[in-house]
């Protein structure tokens, strides 16, 4: 999130490291020309995207709240205050932490507003022909599509904390302290909240495996088997 | 504390996982102070939650509401006069879009505070300001519209109710004639009159 740099006191006895914002150029940019923030919106664009779509396991819900987030990022922008400086700990408050803050109420409140509406289900809207970031992530290829299947219907049944904290680690890559910057907690709150979800994800996906091998070891013939499993999700 | 430890450990562990899969290596780290059940669960997380991007189509249609929004905010608000208010054409449908960044603009509202940003969403949504810069425009001809429209309904007048008796007369006048010529069936050509199809609406019978 942050690199470290020697600043201007390197050169006294005590060299202190100061914390740059790795946005700092292009927030500064911004801010004298609010046209610039073009930049960091490509910059951010897909990570909110994704944010936004593995919360609300909607495509155009999640259209609709990242067009929010970028639009009250660039309102907001003016007032955004980096505090990235190790004094700071782990709420230093860097543009992308302070963006994902952003984009966590906004995506709370469609959230609460979608309750009472049926979402559909995120492995349909992730299988809708959306294009892959980054081309790393096509190692997702090695992944069977009945594991990123269960994959998702684990993190989907996880309390939100959980769930949000899993998505911005995996998805996002984020640092346990970015997390704990973007929900408001401590590092090491993040960091068991993490553990706990990995356990219950891995809970779930032991007990996925065991309901797909008992429905194979019974009567049902295996094209069945993947109807029941469809419906299941 | 062993809890925290574990959590510790952990996450060690998947910043090891996440490097690998930035390296593009092949094999997922191994470390066996981690549990392996919790070791194939992030494995499986890392190559199933792949980061995906929206249309392009969306893209360049978001950008061009930042664009507008971004021009917004360069553009002198005021007036002169501090009493009309210049309008950018792009504003009306940011509002749409999220009628909260006028909140935000004005600073009366903090995107990044929850409860802040969770109330302001509860409130029913306020009236878009009516902005009016230069000389008359489109909207001020509509407001002139709806005054009017409004001032009529309120006014049912004695000359509408007149007015409104002398055209039941004539279309009883010209259904008594038509009945008396044998007339079943009105035809009307051409650029026929709202006069003639009000008699025709009265019908043999």
């Amino acid at each position: 999130m942050s690199r470290p740099v020697l600043g201007r006191g390197a050169r006294t006895a005590s060299a202190s490291v100061v914390v740059l914002d790795r946005d700092r150029s292009l927030v500064e940019a911004a801010r004298r020309d609010p046209a610039r923030f073009d930049a960091l919106y490509r910059k951010y664009l897909a990570q909110v995207y994704s944010f936004a779509l593995y919360e609300l396991g909607d495509h155009h819900a999640a259209e609709d709240a990242t067009e929010r987030v970028f639009l009250r990022a660039l309102a907001a922008l003016p007032r955004f205050r980096e505090q990235a400086r190790p004094d700071d700990g782990p709420e230093a408050s860097t543009f992308r932490v302070w963006l994902f803050r952003i984009a966590r109420n906004t995506v709370a409140n469609e959230r609460r507003a979608r309750r009472r509406r049926p979402a559909t289900s995120l492995e349909a809207a992730l299988g809708a022909g959306l294009a892959v970031a980054d081309p790393a992530d096509l190692e997702a290829d090695a992944v069977t599509r009945d594991e990123a299947g269960e994959a998702i219907r684990a993190l989907r049944a996880l309390p939100d904390d959980r769930r949000r904290a899993l998505t911005l680690r995996f998805v996002d890559e984020m640092t346990t302290a970015e997390i704990a910057g973007v929900l408001g907690r401590s590092e090491g709150a993040v960091r068991v909240l993490i553990h706990r979800a990995l356990g219950a994800v891995a809970r779930e996906l032991g007990r996925e495996r065991g309901t797909r091998v008992g429905d194979h070891d019974g009567e049902a013939p295996p094209a069945h088997d993947a109807g029941t499993r469809d419906a299941r999700s | 504390m062993s809890d925290e430890v574990d959590a510790l450990v952990a996450d060690r562990y998947i910043d090891a996982l996440l490097a690998a899969a930035d390296r593009h290596a092949v094999d997922a780290p191994s470390n066996a102070a981690v549990d392996p059940d919790v070791r194939e669960a992030a494995r499986i997380l890392r190559a199933s939650l792949v980061r995906v991007h929206p249309s392009f189509r969306f893209e360049e249609r978001l950008a061009g509401r930042l664009a507008d929004l971004a021009l917004s905010q360069v553009r002198p608000a005021l007036a002169a006069g501090g009493s009309l208010v210049e309008l950018p054409p792009a504003s009306a449908s940011i509002l749409d879009a999220d009628p909260l960044v006028g909140a935000i603009i004005r600073g009366e509202l903090d995107p990044t505070d929850a409860d802040a940003v969770e109330a302001a969403d509860r409130l029913p949504p306020t009236r878009r300001p009516l902005l009016v810069g230069g000389a008359i425009t489109s909207a001020a001809i509509s407001l002139v519209g709806v005054a009017y429209v409004a001032w009529r309904a309120s006014r049912p007048s004695a000359q509408g109710r007149s007015s409104n008796r002398a055209m039941a007369r004539a279309a009883r006048a010209a259904r008594a004639r038509r009945v008396a010529a044998g007339v079943s069936t009105l035809v009307i050509a051409g650029a026929s009159t709202a006069a003639a199809v009000t008699a025709g609406l009265g019908g043999p019978g």
